[in-house]
């Protein structure tokens, strides 16, 4: 119990964190996290020395794709697969708007991002508000290390594209 | 630097970005957009993302009630805590139950308001004219009169020879029950001497002092013998003794 609580305690705040944006809802964050938190006592004997925030997130991930899953249905789950990581989207030239780009409010970057499918938005949440090496974005999202970078420049170009959109509406 | 570095750079650019290249990569994207406008404004426009979004993005940190059941409810030391207390509970209780039979039973309940119904008893006969019914030191004349009044037949015996005199009997009612009271005298003392039927088997002498009376009683031959006097212990263990011999 000792050792569940060293582990975990520190990265409750990531769990919470990474939960709330991917369920985008209170509730469904906390029961994802509860989960977690239960799964991640009942493997503890499985998990060696390591990363444990990677460990602990991978498991808060998998409980927030399950939970979505179940309450929104299944179209959005191809994107990642069809999305491949090539790079041919991101050759085209977008004017950009730094006006837009560089925005202060916080309700529109939520917004545009919440409006990223989940594979795109979890890898800029795990980047920019966790902070996290691609190495362990790599372990908690399961993709090879080198699909990271390539997986965060099509996020963080679809992301620019949503603030311009949004920014275009005010 | 030509389309292919630049197609490789916008990919690349992130990784600069987050400081997650090697060095001799950062050193290359860095040398490209030395040389590459529309790179180094598209890495400008990337960092302004980046801080727009580190800056200003809600971070939703965990509410102080998650962590509580977190660590409270979903772990395993309160569930084996729970655990203990069901089943602490149910055994407290029966340890308490068997505790309160077993003082129930041990204790002798009733023996201490008799011992302490016998000294009020002793201490009323004195006060007013009702320490005997039947004065008398003859017990042919005291044991008779018992009959009829007890469904007992208590042992009469005078020991004047010995210091003891016989001074009379009177009915009495301890434990609720109809009691012979015999007084002896020992000099200028008197002696109490109850004896009430009793189911119970026989026990030894026990000696008390009660409110400053002593107090020798014993069970023998179903009947309780409850002797109260304010003379000395040692004689009034001796005059027991010889009770106990002439019954």
């Amino acid at each position: 119990m000792k050792r569940f609580e060293q582990l975990i305690a520190p990265h409750l705040d990531a769990a919470y964190n990474l939960a709330r944006w991917l369920t985008g809802n209170d509730s469904a964050a906390r029961d994802v996290v509860q989960e977690s938190a239960l799964r991640a006592f009942r493997f503890l004997q499985r998990f060696a020395d390591g990363n444990a925030k990677a460990w602990f997130l991978t498991i808060v991930r998998n409980e927030s794709y399950t939970w979505l899953k179940a309450s929104a249905g299944r179209h959005w789950l191809a994107i990642g697969d069809d999305i491949g990581d090539d790079d041919t989207a991101l050759s085209h030239n977008q004017t950009p708007e730094l006006q837009a780009i560089h925005t202060e409010n916080a309700a529109l970057i939520e917004q545009a991002l919440q409006a990223l499918p989940p594979v795109f938005r979890e890898v800029i949440v795990l980047k920019e508000l966790e902070d996290m090496p691609y190495k362990d974005i790599a372990l908690v999202v399961d993709i090879p290390i080198g699909t990271v970078m390539s997986r965060l420049a099509r996020a963080r170009v679809m992301l620019k594209l949503e603030l311009l959109k949004l920014h275009d509406h005010e | 630097m030509n389309d292919t570095d630049c197609t490789v750079c916008q990919t690349r650019l992130h990784g600069y970005l987050d400081q997650q290249l090697d060095p001799a990569s950062a050193a290359q994207v860095a040398a490209h957009l030395s040389e590459c406008t529309g790179c180094a404004r598209r890495h400008d426009e990337l960092k302004k993302l980046k801080l727009s979004v580190r800056q200003h993005a809600p971070y939703y940190a965990a509410p102080a009630s998650l962590a509580t059941s977190v660590f409270a409810q979903r772990s395993g030391t309160p569930r084996l805590l729970q655990r203990w207390r069901q089943w602490l509970a149910p055994a407290f209780c029966a340890t308490t139950l068997a505790l309160a039979m077993v003082l129930y039973v041990a204790t002798p309940g009733s023996e201490q308001p008799l011992m302490d119904e016998a000294v009020s008893s002793h201490v009323r006969s004195l006060m007013g004219e009702h320490l005997n019914d039947v004065a008398s030191s003859d017990r042919h004349t005291v044991k008779p009169w018992f009959t009829g009044k007890l469904d007992f037949s208590p042992p009469v015996l005078d020991y004047a020879a010995q210091g003891f005199p016989l001074l009379g009997g009177r009915l009495d009612y301890l434990q609720h029950q109809a009691t012979a009271a015999l007084s002896y005298g020992r000099a200028k003392h008197i002696i109490n001497v109850f004896i009430l039927p009793t189911a119970q088997a026989d026990t030894p002498r026990h000696s008390e002092t009660i409110r400053g009376f002593n107090v020798v009683s014993w069970q023998a031959n179903h009947m309780r013998f409850v002797l109260v006097s304010d003379v000395e212990k040692s004689e009034l263990e001796a005059f027991s003794q010889l009770l106990r011999d002439g019954a």
